[in-house]
Order: C-alpha cells, then structure tokens, then sequence
C-alpha cells in the first residue's frame, strides 16, 4: 500500500484534531501488541464481552495478546452481534481533514461490529492517514484495487439532529474511541 | 406574537396542500407555514447555514472543486445512456440486478415484484427523495409489506403522514415540542417523552426490532459511479448501514441522473456533499459499497440465513425528457445537498411545505416537479425572489433564481389568454408572448411606464394611490396589498435635477481635463422615486474630480424578469446594452447606484443578451457606486479616510448597515459594511440573507405576508443595534430601502448620500 510511503506526521495532527472535533477520541499508542493490548483493556474493561472483529488490514499478530483475554469475543453468534455493547475492529486508512476512519465492511464483520455496538474502538496505524476524502480515489495514494470492496467512513459517533436537538448514538455508536498507532 | 391560531387549532394538513397546482393551496400552504412551521425552519437552516460557512472554508480548493463537479455533471448527463448501459453490465457481472424504470407506475411493479419474490413482509426503508417522488410506500403497503422508515425524520413524517419539507432533514418544520406531542397522541408512551434523547431512543428502540426482523432494506444513492457500479449512501444515524447490511436483500432506489461515468469522480461530490448541506466536513457515514455484499446475511431471529441479493433500481420519470429542454436540464445536475434551501430567504420563514411541492421544496424544487410531474405543480417556484443568494452556495453552479424564471415565464402562458392581460400587456408595453400573463404581471413588470406617468402627475398620483379605497381597489385589480403604501413618485426626477446641477456646474467650472469618465446609470427606480441618492452619487464623483454624465432612464428589464416576463426583459436587455456598449467603447464606466440594476448587467444579463461577449463587455465595465469610487482612490492613491472622516457625518458615527441580496451575491464585491468601519464609523451589519422587499415581491398581496416575516428578523436586529440611540440606517438597494422604512418607521440613507453628507459638512471635502 502506497500511504505509508507517502506519509506526512502533519497529518496525524490535523487528524486527532478534526476527530476530536466530530466528537471521536483518539488516544496515541506504541506499535506493539502488548502497547494495543494494554490500551484495548483501558478501554474496555476484562470483564465485559468485547466483539473483536479480526482485521481486515492490519496484521493479525498485532491483537494476538489481546484474542486471548477471556471476555474477548471473535466468533459472534448473531444474537451476541445485535446485542454487543463494545466492539473493537481495525481501520485501513484514516483522513487528516475530517478525523474519519475507514473500516472495511467484509466476512470479518468489521462493518457491523462496527455498527451494532454501542461503543466503538477503531485501531488506525497513523501511517495509513491520507490528507484529504479524494486521496481514496485517486491511484496517487491507493490503488483502487487494494481498496477493500465495501467500506464506510466513519466520522465520529452517530447522531441526528431529528429530534429537536443533536443526539449522539442512533441506530450506531453513541461513542468512537480512536487508537492511533504511531 | 403571531396573527395566526396556535398548532393545535390549526387545521389545514401538510398533505393536503402538496399539489400547488392551484393559486388558492399554495395560498392556503403559505398561510399554515408561516403559523405552525416557521420558527423550526428557519432556526434550523440557520445552524446548516453557519455549519456550511465553516465547513467549506476548510477546503482549501473550494471554488475548483465546484467547477470539478459542474463539470463531471454536464459529462455525465450528456451522456447517461452509454453510463446506463456500462452500469447495467458492471451490476449484473458482479451477480446484482438492474433496472431502469421509465416511470414512477413501472419502479414501483417490479420492486413490489422483487419484495414478493424474497416473501418480504417488512421492508425498512432510509431516505430517498426518489422512492417519495414515485410514492413507492403506498404501493408496498396496499401489497400487504410493511414499510418502515428508518431515517430518524422520516419516522416522524411517517407517523405523522406528512410529506418532507426539505430535502436533506425532511421533518425540519417540526420542533421538538410538536415531535414530542406526536408521539404522546400516536404512542401514548408510559414514560414522558420530553427531550430530543427521549425521543431517538425510543424511536431507535423501535426501529431496531424492524432492522432485526426485516426481509428487505430499501435505500436510495447519493451518487453512483457507471465504471466500477459503487454505490455512495452518505447519512448520519447509522440507519443507512442498518438498511444495506442487516436484511439479506438490498434494493437501491435513485433518479437515473445520479450516474457519473468514472470511479475517480465520485470524490468531488462526496467532499462537496456534507459540508453544502448540514455543514459537516463528512457526514458521520459515507458508505461506499459494491453489493451484493461478500459477508453472510444474518438470522438474527432465527429464520435460517438466506443468500445476499441486490437491486439496483433507477428511475427515469421525466429526466431523460428534462434532459432536451435546454433549460430545465440544469436542475439534473442537482445532487441534493439543500445548501439553496437554507440560504433562502423565503425558505427560512416557510419551509418546503409552502415554498415546495409534493416532494421537491425550495429554490431547485420546482424545475424538479415540474421536470417529473406536472408545470402546474411548479407553481411555488414563483415564491422565489430572485435574491440569488442561493447561486454562489450551489456546489455545482446551477442558475437557481433563472430556473425558476424560466418555470415563471410557462405558468405565465399556461395561465395566460386573458383578454384583460393582452389589453394592459399591450397598452403598458409587454412583448406579445408576455401579453399573456396575467394584469398583475403586466403592473409590476412594466413599472417604468406607471412610474414615468405618476412622477408627471405628482404630486396628485401620490395623493390617489395613497388613498384607501385606492388602495383597495389596485389590491383587486393587481393584487397590490392594500397594507403597502406605493413609493411616492417624484415631480423632480433625478434627470431634472442633473440637469439644473449641471447647469449651474458649467458657470462655475474652468475647462480642466478630467480623463476619468463615469456615466451614471440613472435607473428609473433612481429616477423617479429617490433621485437625491443619484444626486449624491453624482457630487461625490464630481468632487473627487470625475467626469460624470447620466444615462437615458430606459426600462432596463429587472421588472419584466421579477415576472418572468422573459421575452420583455430580454428585449429590453438587449436595447440598454447596446446603448450602454457605444458609452464602453469610448472609454466610459457604467456606474450604477442601485445595486438589483447592478445585478442585472452583472449577471442576469447572461441570460437575456443576445451577445455573450456584449455581456462581457457589461460585465466587467458595470460597478456599484462605492466599488468604483474604491477603486479610483487607490488607482489614484488618495487615502479613503482622508477623504470621508467618519468624525464629519453629522449625524454621528453609529451605522447599521444592511447589504442588499443581489448586491452581496455576485461576489468579488467589496463589503460597503466594511468599508463604512475603515472610515471610522461604528458599524453594525445585517445578519439576514435579504429584507424581504425584493423589488415587487413584498408588494403583492399575495407574499405580503411573507415578505414581512422576513423583514421582522432585519427589523429586530435593527432595534437591537439601536440601544437607546438610534443608528443612521444604510442600504443601496431602494426596495430594501421601502422595507426597512416601513418596518422601523425612520428615514433609510444610500451609502453615496452619508459620503455626501460627509463631504458636504464643515471643514470636509477635499482641500
């Protein structure tokens, strides 16, 4: 993949910056598994199931110490996906402008674990940040053959503002926390 | 504080005034806005409003990007049928369905034949302006499928059995309180359902049963690329992602203009999307998806699993007949952002049950109803002003104000054969195809002709027309309202008194070369009604050492356009422009003190002349009274402040200024609020998209109403300005002018006639 190649550490700024600003936290971490495991916990408790979806982009090796906890859930029945409170997956890009991760919406269920959960965690490597929307779509950046096939980009929690006033967590997420691998 | 009874004794239903095919619903319709849904509206395009400023000045090529995406739309209309043809085969290859509807009748069979082929019993639905369009809820519903929309406002019109009145947040008309009581009568919860959080959460706890349990999921597409067949969903609730992953059978529903040729052109408008309409740089989901998706379809309440299926529908109905009318196809290159509904000053106070029709609302909605229904139904087109502040907030640079002028111009024949029109059409000057629009038309497009004769009889007209049986009877005659008072003409007209002036100029001046040379366009709204502003203009140039001459006071075709009277104004444009070339060619700039005349030789103009590098010619040597008097001084490096010292205005330093809407909408213009706090005086400016007035907009008696709503709001922000101590009121448009007199009851001033003031006082002018 291109980005990593092409990487500028401004981007990681305007990135956190305009994450935060559509209502997503972001916390840095070191790359190694024990640096993902130890935030991951942080984040969700031992005790409380947490769907992990297997990563689309990132190497598996990486969540290896965290599989292992025993409230770490990688094989959801449907049952448990529907009424999963905390759901971690992978991103494969991340956009400075807007603080959006891209997840890939795939047999690893990234999309709806994603989705269904309360409380979304998105593991981005800060390498595969691109400056802006379009760098998706341009060869520049990414080949379009690399690109998953299905995706969204997630830009902070849902909301509405149908009810009068801006409500946060809709039918997704009413929270995305961001660990950005750096 | 309103004249109209509250919610809940209001008794006419958004439903039931949709069709504005008929003068008297769209009457009706303006009346049960301005009463129960004005407040939301316009609080909530505010906040799109301040969110789309933000949001697009963090894209850095803001202005390339929108030519981008006019482009690729322009590209991609011309040539729909070879995408149409590539897409089919890109969706059919990758093991999904297509299907191009010709109709609303033909969509709606095949996709009740596709829901029955699943054994759909519930469908859950997100947005889509197209399935309202060909009403494919009640054709689902009278088949026995429940139908469950999901979209958050959707819910609350489906609940309500309303129709959208925007097309980005569908249920903006309803504030919290009225979502609140809804709910209370329709669901009678146990707990009280009071706040906005109350509500989503019992709605999503609802409708999260419906995304388990559905057989189908019904969405729309914002944009479709024909190359690699993706499908873009942008949303902000999640219900999108619910509706195109949870049930096992996916049907996409959109207009067959949503097709652009290429992969890489979906960028521009997944970037221009967001921040154009709810002012968020992304929405919280941009989903870009390739269905049928790989992964397994759920079984979430046990049935088995079934293999996942997708159906792209796309719907022709009057778009590809919209595409050979070489006007009307603009709005195809439309993608739905609502940034011309926000804007809008009429929209702000009325929203899409009034200003819109049964599915479209707002500035671009009636070339859509018209373009997929009936001309008939465009009828609230003619609620637009022509303010034009929507044009430079399309993201694809559609001309929304000559749309509806065009839609304007057909009603006007559709309407039209009335002897007593093609009497007063002809006696007051129309061009024959104009002579069939209506005898209010024919008043208020050819005001030149009633202005030269009531300034010859002031001040006797003056006297009649004030009068109220008068009154009364131009409201019948030419639906005047009888609450306005008609400007009074002048007897002493700005002409006149260049004369005198110049008269008296000649005794008194030596022979001195002025090599700056300006003709002063003398408007006959200048002319007849406020000729001491011309008047200012012209000692202020004079002053400054410019040799100042004044046009001919021709109808210049800005009445006959506020018609759509499309063939008069043309007529009218193409004479003043020729004139006005032999002035340019000799080295003269046009200056013109009214800045809706201004607009039309800047850019309405376009439209009417024959000529385009005339209109060039125009363009570029046509400027406001202050824009040139700015340039002069720099080109001349004489310091403004030097010059017009706040200090010397007698009636002291405290401004409030208001930009006129058309004025403020070219571009490229510089803010006169500014330039007023440079020379030291203490300015406050209007914070409202236009006064409402716009030229005989406010005149009539059948957009009084509204033309008053949206002047309480500059009206307000003039009083809270004011204090204690009233602020010496400033504005060039002269329709802006009449309404802010008559809503603050106190003389209005053009800006050329402070800086007169200035220059006329004690110890100013130049040295």
């Amino acid at each position: 993949m291109k980005p990593s190649e092409m990487f500028d550490p401004k981007w990681v700024d305007r990135f956190v910056k305009a994450a935060e600003a559509a209502a997503a936290t972001v916390e840095r971490i070191g790359r190694s598994p024990e640096a993902l495991k130890s935030a991951l916990v942080q984040a969700a408790g031992e005790t409380e199931p947490v769907l992990l979806a297997e990563p689309d982009f990132l190497p598996p090796e990486l969540f290896a110490p965290f599989r292992e906890l025993s409230n770490v859930i990688t094989h959801p029945d449907d049952k448990q996906l529907a009424s999963v409170r905390i759901g971690v997956t992978d991103a494969f890009a991340g956009i400075a402008r807007t603080g959006s991760v891209c997840v890939s919406i795939s047999k690893n269920l990234g999309g709806s674990v994603s989705l269904f959960a309360r409380e979304h965690i998105a593991v981005l490597d800060a390498r595969s940040i691109v400056p802006r929307p379009r760098d998706l779509f341009s060869n520049h950046y990414f080949q379009r053959e690399r690109l998953p096939e299905n995706f969204v980009l997630i830009t902070g929690p849902s909301a509405t503002a149908d009810m009068g006033e801006l409500v946060r967590g809709v039918h997704g997420p009413g929270r995305v926390h961001i660990l950005l691998i750096i | 504080m309103s004249q109209y009874p509250a919610d809940a004794d209001f008794r006419i239903k958004p439903r039931e005034v949709a069709d504005k095919s008929s003068r008297e619903t769209l009457s009706k319709a303006i009346r049960m806005a301005l009463a129960v849904e004005s407040e939301p509206v316009r609080r909530n395009t505010n906040t799109f409003n301040q969110n789309r400023y933000t949001a697009v000045r963090t894209i850095d090529d803001y202005e390339a990007l929108k030519d981008r995406a006019r482009a690729i739309k322009e590209k991609a209309i011309e040539q729909i049928e070879s995408s149409v043809a590539v897409l089919r085969k890109v969706i059919e290859e990758r093991g999904g369905h297509f299907y191009l509807a010709k109709d609303g009748a033909d969509a709606n069979a095949y996709i009740l034949e596709v829901c029955q082929k699943h054994q759909a019993k519930l469908a859950v639905k997100s947005k889509s302006m197209t399935s309202e369009e060909i009403r494919l809820n009640g054709v689902l519903e009278g088949a026995g499928i429940e139908v469950a929309e999901t979209d958050l406002a959707e819910f609350i019109l489906q609940v309500a059995d309303e129709q959208p009145s925007h097309i980005v947040a569908p249920a903006i008309h309803r504030s919290r309180e009225r979502i609140s009581k809804l709910f209370k009568d329709v669901f009678h919860p146990e707990q009280p359902l009071e706040t906005g959080e109350d509500l989503t959460k019992f709605a999503r706890e609802i409708l999260r049963r419906k995304f388990l349990t559905a057989d189908v999921g019904i969405s729309g597409a914002n944009i479709i690329d024909a190359e690699t067949g993706t499908i873009v969903l942008v949303e902000n609730e999640g219900n999108i992602r619910m509706v195109t992953q949870a049930p096992p059978v996916h049907i996409a529903v959109a207009g067959v203009e949503k097709i652009v040729p290429h992969w890489e052109d979906l960028a521009p408008f997944i970037e221009l999307l967001a921040p154009s309409g709810t002012g968020q740089p992304l929405s919280q989901y941009t989903n870009i998806l390739h269905p049928p998706l790989k992964m397994p379809s759920f079984s979430f309440d046990g049935r088995p699993r079934r293999e996942r299926a997708f159906y792209l529908v796309l719907v022709d109905n009057g778009r590809l007949r919209m595409r050979h009318d070489t006007e009307l196809k603009r709005a195809l290159y439309c993608m739905r952002c609502s940034a011309c509904l926000n804007v809008c000053p009429v929209f702000q106070v009325l929203g899409g049950h009034a200003f819109g029709g049964e599915t479209y609302s707002g500035g671009i909605g009636g070339a859509w109803e018209a373009g997929t229904g009936s001309l008939e139904k465009a009828r609230f087109s003619e609620l637009c002003t022509g303010c034009s502040r929507c044009v430079r907030q399309c993201p694809v640079r559609i001309d929304i104000p000559w749309l509806n002028t065009v839609l304007h111009d057909r009603l006007n024949q559709l309407d039209g054969k009335g002897a007593a029109a093609l009497f007063f059409g002809k006696l007051f000057g129309s061009e024959s195809r104009d002579r069939e629009a209506g005898v209010e038309k024919q008043f208020f497009g050819n005001y030149a002709t009633f202005a030269k004769a009531g300034s010859a009889f002031a001040p006797l007209s003056n006297g009649i027309s004030a009068l109220s049986p008068v009154r009364h009877l131009m409201e019948k005659m030419v639906g005047l309202d009888h609450r306005r008072r008609l400007p009074a003409f002048q007897k002493n007209t700005f002409t006149k008194k260049f004369a005198a002036w110049q008269k008296g100029r000649e005794k008194s001046s030596g022979g001195k070369a002025r090599p700056a040379k300006v003709l002063l366009f003398a408007d006959i709204y200048t002319n007849f009604l406020h000729p001491e502003s011309g008047m200012a203009a012209v000692k202020v140039l004079d002053a400054l050492g410019i040799d100042v001459r004044l046009s001919d006071v021709p109808a210049e075709g800005r009445a006959a356009l506020s018609q759509g009277m499309v063939e008069t104004a043309a007529r009218r444009a193409n004479r003043v422009a020729h004139d006005l070339e032999n002035e340019i060619d000799r080295g003269w700039k046009i200056v013109v003190p009214e800045p809706s005349v201004l607009a039309l030789f800047r850019r309405d103009y376009k439209n009417l002349l024959n000529n385009n590098t005339l209109f060039e010619k125009l363009r570029e040597n046509s400027l406001g009274a202050v824009e040139y008097l700015g340039h002069y001084l720099t080109e001349n490096k004489i310091p403004l402040q030097a010059i017009f010292d706040a200090n010397r205005f007698p009636p002291g330093k405290r401004l409030f200024y208001h930009g006129h809407c058309q004025r403020k909408s070219l571009g490229g213009i510089p803010d006169e609020g500014a330039l007023f706090t440079e020379l030291g005086f203490d300015v406050v400016s209007s914070k409202v998209e236009c006064c409402g007035m716009a030229g005989s907009f406010g005149y009539k008696k059948e957009f009084y109403d509204v033309s008053m709503k949206i002047g309480e709001a500059l009206f307000q922000q003039i009083r809270l300005a004011d204090g204690e101590n009233p602020r010496t009121i400033v504005t060039g448009g002269i329709s802006c002018r009449h309404q802010i007199e008559e809503g603050v009851h106190r003389p209005v001033f053009h800006p050329m006639e402070v800086l007169e003031k200035i220059l006329a006082a004690e110890g100013g002018g130049l040295s």
